[in-house]
């Protein structure tokens, strides 16, 4: 956990004013996918020791998804974008 | 059957009564003003910010990305939508928040040191300048923040919190003798 | 008499005298006191007993690492247990009391334990009290809690106040002796925005109680300046009596000042205590060095202290400990303090070292013992003499005071409390900070620099590469004169050997050194072991005297260096922080916001009651003159609105507004129900999914115009919903034209329903609403007569013909007010969202009691609503799971009680007749309850196993909970006007 997070549209904001939705890295399987690929997207969830990649939505701020990467045994956050970004990124 | 409505504003009951003198520092409620809300279309959040900068009487908040507050102390909350319109109609959806939102003017010297009581932005001239406007935390409840003056910060809130975050306030300004009345 | 103040000296203010009690005894200490210096003066060195011995104890430091003069202050709601006399300010007025003594201080029945000490060695609780188990919570954890502990907690509602703030800036120094004035005011002067916190409620350290001259003053005076200046600045900020607690990610800092802990009438305009949080560039830790006790024979007799605290009290306080006073170290540090004595004109009897060479030089004609060593002490209640052992022969030597210094410890907690472990350095002979950083950085004694001269150089020369770092231009400073002096070193001495009596590690749990042993032996070597096996290093102190010794011993019982034993771990608080400061203002109806309804003011004027409805204050039924119960409010609402009209506040929907080229789309993809050919002008209910197929939330879509929706939430989700969309419209589909934005507060919303409900209306507005014109599911804006722009929905939650409107929230209360005027010839009542949820019940719709999380469209009869056909919506690939698409789910059904009299309550099972309670025989669950005056019964709506089927079987509904159980039919859910004749009227 992080006590500040830079919010990219925001500045420097304490954690308070965010909700974290978890993993980022994850991708909506397509309509037609398989069982096993909607089951692991809903349900399984990795644990990650150090670099982590999570959707922290600025709930008290701007409202926007955010993507924070970090590393969840220092804490230290090694960048924070935009989650339309980085999902249109991912599309391509 | 035709009559004249009443508006009743969040925090009559408040506020209610007759003024008391202002204090150095000093909670002003704005009884009337319309706001509204401005969502820039996809790709046009320059396009509208410029719009509405360059209009003299309106007041712009940022919320976030291609979203803002409008104020207006000279409008009345249909023209103002009627004037939003004009200016960005085809760029931009309007909202009418006017009833949605109430807008508190705190001054005087120790108005940072009251804010830093409930927010955790740095309020200094230097990290947070005149004129700057942003939505932020203070203590539970969600609020835009705009400083409009060296020791003068714009407070809007949801109406539903407005008499929480009123009594929140009154509170972290008490060492202050924080004083709070409805504008003239 | 022993203990007494000084002629002159010190910083304390004569001319002011306190008045305190102690235990009840008037005593009277000086402005600038703390309490324990003024009990010193008073020669009150018994303070407490300990936690498992009752042993006597006496004060032993001068600062927040004090393990025994821990007194509760104050009475009543008001007290304060386990105060640490050390650093209590003293006002007029002050009451403090000794803890953990029955039934007195100087007679302490609890002592008797201390004749037992033989069977109650270190693990005793956990061999003892292991079997019977079943006894461990009935008696003997109780027992030990009252025969241990500190002090109790006061179970009254505590009737201080206290405050939370933010605070940012370029350089935190937490520290305000040498090395943190000099850093605060070199960056200070270069125009930081610096904030320098000190616990003291005077500012200024190891410098109050200095002996030296800075610049040719003394010591106090130069800090005084310094603070003068400091304070002269605008960019620095100066928190005494404000201890930094914690050290957390990104570099923020907790800190909490006592505001008004110092004053007997607290000002109510003022927090008695305030928690900061400090969001820092950088950070310095000018927190000086801890001086270690020494471990040996008797060394917890009142009298024996720290020889650094026996200085201050000295040196600050003008109080000198004893008449004659030994001292016993193992470094230079003791001849400072024999030299200070002995220049107040103290005797000091003895310099006992435990070095069999050193060049210190101890004051003219005080005798010096090298290579001495103390083995046992005598007195009782207070010390009377020490028993050296030199060279195989012992000698009694007599004195009212002992100062031990064992060398010193950089104080570092703060730096380790991100999981970096302090390092073993041999030159210190300690351990140090580690290496964390430009974030945080340690300076002065704390970064083991022991000479004021060095500890002056170091905050300066940190404090300017930190201005550099930020940008700032540092002028080189200039560093004041101060007299040579010699470094000050020391031998490291755990324990001393030949022990006479208990030597004890840890004052305030009463190990001692044998106790370490036991647990290395019986296999608890691992620092962290011995910690909690002997207790050594818990409690209020968190062994910031004790753990040094104890991991030295350790070592040495190991056959190891400290280094491979390493410390314990460091976690905030540095010192205990009462729970009422970390709460701050967030206590009572200020816990949570409350959101109040714009039709409040209206609902009040009508007598409503009102319920907690998560942030909401809602309406819950508006009783009448001679209504006795709720039940027989709810009851008249609801027949009135099946054959009148009322008005409910639904202010709190969730409302949002959905714009763009694409909102159908989005909304379509939102929804698991078909949404794309929503016409404009019309309302649909809609039904939202989760991704595992399960229903979220349910709710209206109107489509106002092509691209433009209004859309309504439940309560409850208003913000769940919010979050979900914005989620939906970044992450899953960035590229939709499509914007939203929540008016829940802009409208204030209220139903109208029942048969009379248009004929009410039309009253207001010159449009016309009829059946014709405006039928069920109509949604569109209109203009109400006098010019308010409003929202009208022909949509029903009570099964009755029924209109939603939405006005400007500000005018809410006056159309509310309008509508009960044009009603009043219609018999209109307003009605509570009880009788609102008995309405809905009676129709067999549903809310969140029913969508628990757990039920799909089908299982909650909405079937029909999911559209297969929609190539993909949120929600739609996993509903096809085997699971999920059972014959045997749960089913939504309605229940009636075969006796009309009885009763149900939501949360009951219900099962087979004839069947055994089990989890296997489970047939289903009740959602929700209530009384219909309609049906004049009980009626439940409740899931069950392939319910749809089992219309007019018997079932029985078990609540185990409550000890209630009842047989009732099973049911179509819609109770009332199942043809929905009178929704379409």
């Amino acid at each position: 956990m992080a006590s500040l997070i830079t919010c990219p549209h925001c500045g420097v904001r304490p954690k308070e004013e965010f909700t974290i939705r978890g993993d980022a890295s994850l991708v909506r399987p397509a309509p037609s996918a398989s069982d096993e690929a909607w089951h692991d997207y809903v349900y399984v969830r990795a644990n990650p020791r150090g670099r982590t990649v999570e959707h922290w939505h600025h709930v008290a701020g701007c409202r926007r998804f955010l993507v924070v990467e970090r590393d969840t045994v220092t804490h230290e956050v090694y960048s924070v974008v935009d989650g339309a970004t980085a999902a249109r990124e991912a599309q391509r | 059957m035709v009559r004249d409505y009443n508006n009743r504003h969040a925090l009559d009951q408040k506020l209610r009564g007759t003024p008391k003198p202002a204090h150095v520092d000093h909670l002003e409620v704005g009884h009337w003003q319309a706001i509204a809300t401005v969502l820039a279309h996809a790709g046009l959040d320059a396009a509208v910010q410029r719009a509405l900068s360059s209009t003299p009487d309106l007041s712009l908040r940022y919320c976030g990305p291609g979203e803002w507050l409008v104020v207006s102390q000279v409008d009345t909350p249909v023209g103002l939508m009627r004037r939003l319109d004009m200016l960005c109609g085809t760029q931009a959806h309007v909202i009418d928040q006017s009833d949605g939102r109430v807008l508190l003017r705190l001054s005087g010297p120790s108005a940072r040191q009251i804010l830093a009581k409930g927010i955790g932005v740095d309020l200094h001239p230097a990290a947070f300048a005149l004129g700057g406007s942003t939505n932020v935390l203070c203590g539970h409840i969600a609020i835009n923040l705009s400083r409009t003056g060296e020791d003068i910060f714009e407070l809007i809130v949801s109406r539903s919190f407005a008499e929480s975050l009123f009594e929140d306030l009154m509170t972290m300004g008490r060492p202050f003798d924080l004083s709070a009345a409805f504008s003239e | 008499m022993s203990a007494y103040r000084l002629s002159s000296g010190g910083l304390v203010d004569r001319s002011k005298v306190l008045s305190f009690t102690f235990d009840g005894r008037p005593l009277r200490g000086l402005a600038g006191d703390t309490l324990a210096s003024a009990l010193l003066a008073n020669d009150q060195l018994l303070v407490g007993r300990s936690f498992k011995y009752h042993r006597p104890r006496g004060i032993v430091s001068a600062g927040p690492s004090e393990p025994n003069a821990l007194v509760t202050l104050g009475s009543g709601a008001r007290s304060d247990p386990n105060t640490k006399a050390t650093v209590a300010e003293l006002y007029a007025g002050l009451t403090a009391k000794s803890q953990n003594r029955w039934p007195s201080l100087g007679f302490d029945v609890g002592a008797v334990n201390g004749l037992l000490s033989p069977f109650l060695g270190a693990g005793f609780y956990y061999k003892t009290f292991m079997w019977p188990r079943q006894l461990w919570e009935k008696l003997y954890e109780p027992v030990i809690r009252r025969a241990a502990g500190l002090g109790r907690a006061v179970l009254e509602r505590d009737p201080e106040s206290y405050e939370k703030t933010w605070a940012f800036c370029d350089l935190l120094v937490v520290g305000g002796g040498p090395a943190g004035l000099m850093a605060a005011l070199t960056a200070g002067r270069a125009g930081l925005r610096v904030i320098l916190a000190d616990e003291d409620f005077r500012l200024g350290g190891s410098l109050l109680s200095e002996t030296e001259t800075i610049d040719g003053s003394p010591a106090p005076a130069f800090a005084e300046r310094v603070v003068a200046e400091l304070l002269s600045l605008d960019n620095v900020t100066l928190l005494s009596r404000t201890t930094v607690f914690g050290w957390y990610d990104d570099n923020v800092f907790g800190a909490v000042e006592r505001v008004q802990k110092h004053v007997a009438e607290p000002s109510a305009k003022l927090p008695t205590e305030r928690v900061w949080r400090i969001a820092a560039k950088r950070a310095l830790l000018a927190t000086g060095a801890e001086e270690r006790p020494l471990v040996f024979g008797g060394n917890d007799r009142p009298g024996v202290m720290m020889a650094g605290a026996v200085s201050t009290y000295a040196e600050r306080y003008g109080v000198s400990a004893g008449k004659s006073v030994a001292i016993f170290t193992s470094g230079s540090s003791g001849y400072r303090t024999a030299r200070g004595l002995a220049a107040k004109g103290v005797t000091v009897s003895a310099v006992v070292d435990s070095r069999a060479e050193a060049s210190d030089a101890a004051p003219d004609g005080v005798r010096v013992i090298r290579s001495g060593a103390i083995v046992d002490t005598k007195g009782r209640q207070r010390l009377s003499g020490i028993v050296v052992e030199r060279s195989g022969f012992e000698e009694l030597i007599a004195c009212d005071a002992l100062g031990m210094s064992g060398g010193w410890s950089p104080v570092i907690h703060l730096a380790c409390q991100r999981g970096a472990r302090p390092v073993w350095s041999e030159d210190l002979k300690a351990f140090s900070a580690p290496d964390v950083g430009n974030g945080l950085r340690v300076v002065g004694s704390a970064n083991g620099v022991y000479t004021l001269g060095g500890c002056l150089r170091d905050g300066a020369e940190k404090a300017t590469a930190i201005a550099a770092e930020l940008g700032f231009n540092a002028a080189a400073a200039q560093l004041p004169v101060t007299e040579p002096e010699t470094d000050p070193s020391f031998a490291a001495l755990w324990y001393v050997p030949g022990a006479k009596s208990k030597a004890f590690v840890d004052f305030q749990n009463d190990v001692h050194a044998k106790d370490l042993g036991l647990a290395l032996r019986e296999g608890f070597g691992h620092v962290e072991h011995a910690k909690r096996y002997t207790t050594s290093g818990m409690a209020t102190d968190q062994g910031k005297l004790s753990n040094i010794n104890a991991v030295g011993i350790l070592a040495g019982m190991r056959g190891v260096s400290p280094a491979a034993v390493g410390t314990t771990t460091f976690r905030p608080f540095y010192t205990p922080v009462s729970f009422g400061a970390l709460a701050g203002t967030s206590r009572d109806g200020h816990a949570t916001p409350t959101r109040k309804s714009p039709l409040h003011e209206w609902a009040k004027k009508h007598g409503a009651t009102f319920v907690d409805s998560g942030l909401w204050f809602r309406s819950a039924w508006f009783p009448r003159a001679g209504e006795k119960t709720w039940r027989e409010s709810v009851d008249r609402e609801v027949l009135n609105v099946r054959a009148n009209v009322g008005l409910c506040d639904v202010s709190t929907l969730g409302k949002i507004e959905v714009f763009g080229a694409d909102a159908a789309e989005f909304l379509n993809r939102l929804y698991c129900n078909a949404l794309l050919k929503l016409p404009v002008g019309k309302a649909r209910y809609g039904l939202m999914l989760r991704e595992d197929g399960f229903v979220f939330d349910d709710g209206t879509v109107s489509r106002l115009a092509e691209d433009h929706f209004f859309v309504t939430t439940t309560t409850a989700m208003a913000g769940a919903v919010m979050s979900h969309m914005d989620y939906c419209a970044q992450v899953l589909w960035p590229d939709l034209k499509v914007r939203f934005c929540s008016v829940s507060d802009q409208w204030a919303q209220m139903a109208i329903a029942g048969p009379k409900a248009r004929d009410v209306l039309q009253q207001l507005i010159d449009e016309d609403i009829s059946e014709a014109v405006f039928p069920f599911l109509a949604a569109r804006s209109m203009v109400l007569r006098g010019g308010i722009h409003a929202r009208l929905f022909r949509i029903s939650f009570s099964g009755e013909l029924a209109f939603e409107l939405a006005v400007p929230a500000g005018y809410g209360e006056a159309v509310a007010e309008q509508i009960m005027e044009a009603g009043r010839a219609h018999g209109i009542c307003a009605y509570g969202v009880e009788a609102l949820n008995v309405l809905r019940l009676e129709k067999g719709l549903l809310t969140h009691a029913e969508f628990d999380g757990r039920v799909t469209p089908d299982d909650a009869g909405l079937g029909r609503m999911f559209s297969a056909q929609k190539p993909d919506f949120i929600g739609k690939h996993l509903s096809a799971r085997y699971g999920l698409t059972a014959a045997d789910r749960m089913q939504l059904v309605g229940l009636k009680p075969v006796d009309k009299d009885k009763d149900m309550r939501a949360g009951a099972h219900l099962l087979k007749e004839g069947m055994k309670p089990s989890t296997l025989n489970d047939q289903g669950w009740i959602s929700s309850t209530g009384y219909s005056p309609v049906l004049g019964q009980h009626i439940a709506l409740a899931f069950l196993k392939s319910g749809r089927e089992r219309y007019g079987e018997k079932i029985v509904v078990w609540d185990k909970l409550r000890d209630h159980e009842v047989v009732a039919e099973v049911c179509d859910p819609v109770f009332v006007d199942p043809e929905n004749k009178k929704l379409k009227a």
